[in-house]
């Protein structure tokens, strides 16, 4: 295995291709430069720190099994994100399966719930700080299922399309729909509420 | 609005409907004031969420991260994945388990037809069928009642348990009679 020295102007193709050939060097500099953002989404799907960081080093672990697969269609980042999501994926269909609480049971529970929330008429986020917006977002997805959680970061953060989605998720395309209509309207009424405590 | 109204209008924010869909919905949202409303939170709640990423940092330092992902890479469980498709033998491996079984399905179809159809003479010799299993994967077991005129034989796979298997009645299980 080659082990040069990095330079930090390197760019991730020139470093994908050498780890490709097995130089660990390279893509030791790779996660340096992308493992906040692996975490990120693992911390995100996930709520837990020791899960985020455990599901984020098996992804690194994976992208270095799977490196000579990747051909470059999409941005090395790109592709490390999606093998994080598709790890915590299944690790949340783990914990459902412990918990034995079925997708039909969760929506049926929420059924119409969205329907009595009131329209958020006033944009709740203005005059926030991004730091203070951010922290604010943070506690409100916090505050979601773990379904319509997730299905809120593919949509909003990974910006994917409804099929891909419901394919990822393994329910039907309905049910994505049905999932983010909550999560965004629940998003915007926990955003409101924390503006009301704000002013009180 | 209804509840399929409701989805179809969060469709056409996401740009998830067809034309004629569309024109149908901005319709709706022109003449209808609750479902300009809904929109525009819909809207406002995509802009906040999609713009505002809550930013997290990995908790460990560089070289304690990188020292357990390289811990796990170097393990020896751990083996780089192939780039290519499977090869030939292993294809030809994975298809000539069940493509064996099956033959062996047919063979004793047929010599159970063909043995129950004529009555002939019951001398013992009609039962003389010699069973040849050539799967490395696939064991088999045969029963003979010539009292009860019946011939049983029993699939399993041979890394598994005859008797548990059985008392499981797995899927894998497979009985001709």
């Amino acid at each position: 295995m080659a082990t040069q020295p990095e330079k930090p102007d390197v760019p991730d193709e020139k470093l994908v291709r050498r780890a490709q050939r097995g130089d660990m060097v390279a893509f030791e500099e790779l996660i340096a430069r992308h493992r906040d953002k692996i975490y990120a989404r693992a911390f995100s799907m996930m709520r837990n720190e020791d899960e985020a960081t455990d599901l984020s080093q098996e992804a690194w672990v994976k992208g270095w099994q799977r490196l000579k697969q990747f051909q470059g269609e999409s941005s090395f980042v790109t592709w490390m994100t999606r093998i994080v999501i598709n790890l915590c994926l299944d690790q949340l269909r783990k914990h459902k399966r412990q918990r034995a609480e079925s997708i039909e049971h969760l929506d049926e529970e929420l059924g119409g719930v969205e329907r009595q929330m009131p329209t958020v008429t006033v944009n709740p986020t203005e005059g926030l700080e991004r730091t203070e917006l951010r922290a604010r977002i943070d506690r409100a997805l916090n505050q979601l299922s773990y379904e319509h959680r997730t299905v809120l970061i593919l949509h909003e953060f990974e910006d994917l399309e409804y099929k891909e989605i419901a394919k990822r998720m393994e329910c039907s395309i309905g049910t994505v729909m049905s999932r983010l209509f909550y999560a965004r309207r629940k998003m915007a009424n926990l955003m409101a509420s924390y503006k009301r405590e704000e002013m009180s | 609005m209804n509840w399929e109204q409701q989805l179809k209008l969060q469709a056409w924010i996401d740009g998830e409907l067809s034309e004629s869909d569309a024109r149908r919905v901005a319709a709706m949202v022109e003449s209808n004031a609750t479902a300009r409303a809904l929109a525009e939170e819909l809207r406002m709640a995509r802009a906040f969420i999609s713009a505002n990423e809550p930013v997290v940092a990995v908790p460990e330092s560089r070289d304690f991260y990188w020292s357990q992902i390289r811990r796990r890479i170097e393990s020896p469980e751990t083996v780089r994945e192939p780039v290519a498709g499977l090869s030939w033998s292993l294809v030809w491996r994975r298809l000539a388990t069940p493509l064996s079984g099956l033959a062996l399905v047919a063979f004793l179809a047929v010599i159970s037809f063909n043995s129950f159809r004529s009555p002939v003479i019951d001398d013992g010799s009609r039962f003389m069928v010699e069973v040849e299993n050539l799967s490395e994967d696939v064991g088999s077991i045969s029963y003979r009642s010539q009292s009860e005129n019946m011939f049983v034989v029993y699939l399993y796979k041979k890394d598994q348990d005859v008797d548990s298997e059985t008392s499981a009645g797995s899927s894998d299980d497979t009985f001709f009679q």
